[in-house]
């Protein structure tokens, strides 16, 4: 008797990149973006529907806050993406330095909104200023919020870094901190053109 | 699939980029802050920006498909209601 053979070739195996941290972490990334959506969406009904307002707005608030805090999140996104490669790369003692210079740079971000917001209050721009300031400091202490999570989480990770739970091989806490506090940087790099840029 | 970065050279100059064009963001929004035409500069800045973090920070190209789908769209919602509002907009 013969026997029937039947030969299937094997796909190859498809490439499905990988998870920049955990897959936790990227589900409430996720959330982050969709809340974000919102409140975009938000601003722009809110701009539609009083384009005077949102025209004369960027004028009253302190640009060079914006600005610097643009410098402080994108800098400390760069220390902690400088932490992520130093660890990658077996070096720990300087993935600890890098972001401990990101944690100090980020932490001026807090303390210049808090500049910020006395700078506005003595200038008469409070929440109920008008349409534009309502949707100001509901997007930017928002995202303020979700900034100090961030600070918060950079702690813990050099925590755990101070004890030695991360290694070249195995440091998913770090990437997915660092993926965290990446996408904060991308949300607040899209809130300064909107607020104080575009007039 | 791409290999997970481990050099600062490439994070440097991604850094130096978005820190340009934030100046240029600024640049324009003091000289043409209220002409018709600037969300479409700002739109464009905006996406390079996010494209340069998630490219080089976050390294969405060597992500998983839907990662780095939703880091796409996310990037490209605010530019896109931008330049409607540049065609459209009163």
């Amino acid at each position: 008797m013969m026997m029937e053979t039947s030969y299937f070739p094997q796909a190859p195996a498809k490439s499905v990149g990988r998870i920049p941290g955990s897959k936790g972490m990227w589900v409430g990334i996720t959330c982050e973006f969709v809340e974000f959506t919102l409140m975009f969406l938000v601003y722009f009904v809110a701009r539609f529907n009083y384009p005077e307002a949102f025209k004369k707005g960027p004028e009253a608030i302190w640009t060079t806050a914006g600005a610097i805090n643009t410098v402080l999140m994108v800098t400390s996104s760069f220390f902690i993406a400088c932490s992520v490669a130093a660890m990658r790369a077996g070096s720990m003692h300087r993935s600890w330095l890098w972001l401990i210079t990101a944690i100090v740079t980020a932490l001026g971000y807090p303390l210049m909104k808090f500049y910020e917001v006395g700078w506005n209050l003595a200038h008469g721009i409070h929440g109920s200023a008008g349409i534009f300031f309502t949707v100001y400091y509901y997007l930017t202490f928002n995202h303020l919020v979700h900034a100090c999570w961030g600070i918060l989480g950079m702690c813990w990770v050099l925590v755990r870094m101070s004890t030695h739970a991360y290694s070249a091989e195995q440091h998913d806490g770090l990437e997915a901190l660092a993926s965290y506090w990446h996408a904060t940087d991308i949300i607040w790099l899209m809130i300064f053109p909107l607020f104080y840029v575009l007039a | 699939m791409n290999r997970p970065n481990s050099k600062i050279s490439p994070l440097v100059i991604a850094w130096l980029g978005l820190l340009v064009l934030t100046l240029v963001s600024l640049v324009l929004g003091n000289r043409f802050g209220h002409a018709s035409w600037m969300p479409l500069p700002v739109a464009a800045i905006i996406w390079i920006k996010g494209t340069v973090v998630s490219s080089y920070f976050i390294e969405s190209n060597g992500a998983h498909p839907l990662i780095a789908w939703i880091v796409r769209a996310f990037i490209a919602f605010v530019p896109a209601v931008l330049v409607l509002f540049a065609l459209f907009g009163r």
